[in-house]
């Protein structure tokens, strides 16, 4: 196992250019989740790392080597495609001994090997069949069990859920944590799911556009998303973002709409400014007294309620526990923490942080 | 599904009529006909049995142009194949010019075999033709492409492989367009070497259409006949006689119409047997994985 660094990496494919000078610190042992919208840079960093593309700039250490100019074969890294891409002729055993058999392992260490990660992916009773005989799961494993073979210093998976039915990729997130934690290893994991990222990985990285948005814990990035794109990236439903303007005693917030929030002290991020206001869904709640809502749709999804509010010409979105009695077209009162709100400038978009 | 009704049948009718008519007919013919002695235009059919089977199966010609044909097969076609297999790899390999060469590269196999001879013959001409003028000219004695026995094969073969390379690179290149680009990457971090990932992911993963285009080119040139009539006419002596090229000199010169069917018969088997065993020799490894 080893840590990772990328220095300003950056890559173009012609006189297009989709990583601009990326940074990223990975330690040793360290899950970490690329995550961001399709076309945002992330699975070509990974094929930076994996060396399957050439960098036009920067350079990538792997432990303390320069791996910038080495043929992926020579970086001692394991990916597992989305696709799984398994040898179709080979069976299980075959494809995950391949890489052992390529660098010429005697036949009796490639077995043992092979027998371990079988053992430790629970694919033991599979390793005569082939592949177009396993189940979607099953293929997916197969891979993983691939890389473990390899006993790499660093572990990359692009997009490896995105081809499983949602109950198997619940299931499989778990199981790809727990290989983490028993293997110990430096995973660093593409994926355009931001649920995944946040319950799989120590650091996330937010890509946007070829740049990194933001890096941190996930609930660093929950809780303190550093701009806009970041606030609503993370979080499901999506945070709540209101543009509007801080009126001139620093103590209210009116949407362009004409919406109105109250703050029982000035908020310090500045007065009479155009902010976005960010609200989380699930900090929203129902009160006895409070602010006047109408209530446009009601979503049950059996443990909470998604509920589609009318705040004076503007859309929030609630997420509500318990079951309370709402009906579509009903008027309500809801309460906003002032604690949880999170403010965005206008023109940037990046964080303002209250200066009280 | 459609689910089965009686008169589903009646559709299957003008395409099993049409089979009838040009296939069924003039095979359950030539069987007929391979049990008499009968010659062209004569009044007279004398029942033989199986004599005729029996009178060629003795010959020294027959099993003479059956080597020539196999020699000629499997040399034109294994050409055919490594050449257009790897002329696939190259513009694989190769992203820009793809279409320009592909195109040029088409080119033999889209004029008619007989003309694309013809030009060959021009060239192969001796002294004055393309290739020996060429030959000469950097002092080089050319062979005598059509006259000399053992050239005469390797001329045959050259032309074939001429003419067919081009659509054993197009198929071969078209599956490889299906490949998914993925296994190549992952037998690259895998470490396997260029000749490693051809010879244990590229080629395990064409071997259908590498199946399907070595049966098809196998049964061809099994009933190879254009391109000898014009190059050599089976010659030099009967250097280039393959069993078609026998069969059409002992129906059509020597008129032995029963006789050359006879010899058809037995051209169906042969062929019919060889193209079954290598079928199934290549699904046999396909399915065995490439170990």
């Amino acid at each position: 196992m080893a840590p990772v660094t990328i220095q300003n990496a950056t890559k173009s494919f012609g006189g297009l250019t989709v990583l601009h000078g990326i940074d990223v610190e990975i330690a040793d042992g360290e899950f970490v989740v690329l995550v961001g919208p399709s076309g945002c840079g992330k699975s070509t960093l990974l094929r930076l790392i994996a060396g399957l593309e050439d960098m036009s700039g920067g350079k990538i250490r792997i432990g303390d080597r320069d791996v910038t100019d080495l043929h992926p074969k020579d970086r001692d890294i394991a990916l597992v495609f989305q696709s799984y891409a398994l040898y179709p002729h080979m069976t299980v055993a075959e494809n995950m001994g391949f890489s052992l058999r390529m660098r010429d392992v005697p036949k009796a260490e490639q077995d043992r090997k092979v027998q371990m990660a079988a053992q430790i992916l629970d694919l033991s009773q599979l390793l005569d069949r082939y592949p177009r005989q396993l189940s979607g799961g099953q293929r997916q494993r197969v891979a993983m069990g691939r890389a473990i073979v390899r006993d790499p210093q660093v572990f990359l998976f692009d997009e490896p859920l995105s081809n499983l039915d949602a109950k198997l990729r619940v299931q499989m997130r778990a199981e790809i944590r727990e290989l983490h934690k028993k293997l110990g290893a430096t995973i660093v994991y593409v994926t355009h799911d931001q649920i995944e990222a946040m319950t799989m990985a120590d650091k996330i990285v937010v890509m946007r556009g070829g740049h990194v948005e933001q890096m941190g814990t996930p609930l660093d990035l929950y809780d303190r998303p550093a701009n806009v794109f970041v606030a609503g990236f993370i979080g499901s439903p999506a945070m709540n973002l209101l543009t509007g303007s801080i009126d001139a005693a620093g103590t209210a917030f009116v949407s362009q709409k004409g919406a109105r929030i109250d703050f029982p002290a000035p908020v310090g991020v500045g007065t009479g400014r155009d902010v976005v206001l960010g609200l989380r869904p699930e900090d929203i709640a129902i009160a006895e007294s409070g602010l006047d809502a109408k209530v446009r749709i009601v979503e049950p999804t059996g443990a909470e309620l998604h509920v589609i509010l009318d705040f004076h010409g503007e859309t929030l979105t609630a997420v509500l526990h318990g079951r309370p009695d709402i009906r579509e077209g009903e008027a309500i009162k809801i309460a906003l923490p002032h604690q949880t709100l999170h403010f965005f400038d206008t023109q940037s978009g990046d964080r303002l942080v209250a200066t009280r | 599904m459609v689910r089965w009704q009686r008169g589903l049948w009646l559709f299957c009718l003008p395409s099993f009529g049409l089979l009838t008519i040009v296939l069924l007919w003039p095979l359950a013919y030539a069987i007929y006909l391979s049990f008499f002695d009968y010659y062209l235009g004569s009044d007279v059919r004398t029942f033989v049995g199986l004599g005729n089977y029996i009178d060629l199966l003795s010959e020294t010609r027959l099993w003479n142009s059956m080597w020539t044909t196999i020699v000629i097969a499997f040399g034109s076609v294994a050409l055919e194949f490594v050449v257009g297999f790897a002329l696939a790899l190259a513009l694989y390999g190769n992203r820009i010019g793809t279409k320009a060469f592909s195109t040029l590269l088409f080119l033999p196999h889209i004029i008619t075999p007989v003309v694309a001879t013809l030009f060959l013959k021009w060239m192969l001409a001796s002294n004055w033709g393309l290739v020996d003028a060429t030959l000469l000219t950097i002092g080089i004695e050319p062979p005598d492409w059509l006259g000399n026995p053992l050239w005469a094969k390797i001329s045959v073969i050259l032309a074939d492989a001429w003419i067919f390379t081009p659509l054993i690179m197009i198929v071969l290149y078209a599956a490889l367009q299906g490949l998914n680009n993925s296994l190549l990457e992952a037998a690259r971090i895998d470490g396997a070497s260029n000749w490693r990932i051809l010879r244990h992911v590229v080629i395990p993963a064409l071997i259908p259409a590498i199946i399907f285009t070595i049966s098809v080119r196998l049964m061809d040139v099994f009933r190879f006949f254009d391109t000898i009539y014009v190059l050599t006419g089976g010659g030099p002596g009967t250097a280039t006689e393959t069993v078609t090229m026998y069969t059409y000199q002992l129906g059509f010169r020597m008129l032995q119409v029963g006789k050359a069917s006879a010899l058809g018969v037995i051209t169906l088997v042969i062929v019919a047997v060889l193209l079954l065993t290598i079928n199934r020799m290549l699904t046999r490894i396909y399915r065995k994985g490439d170990q």
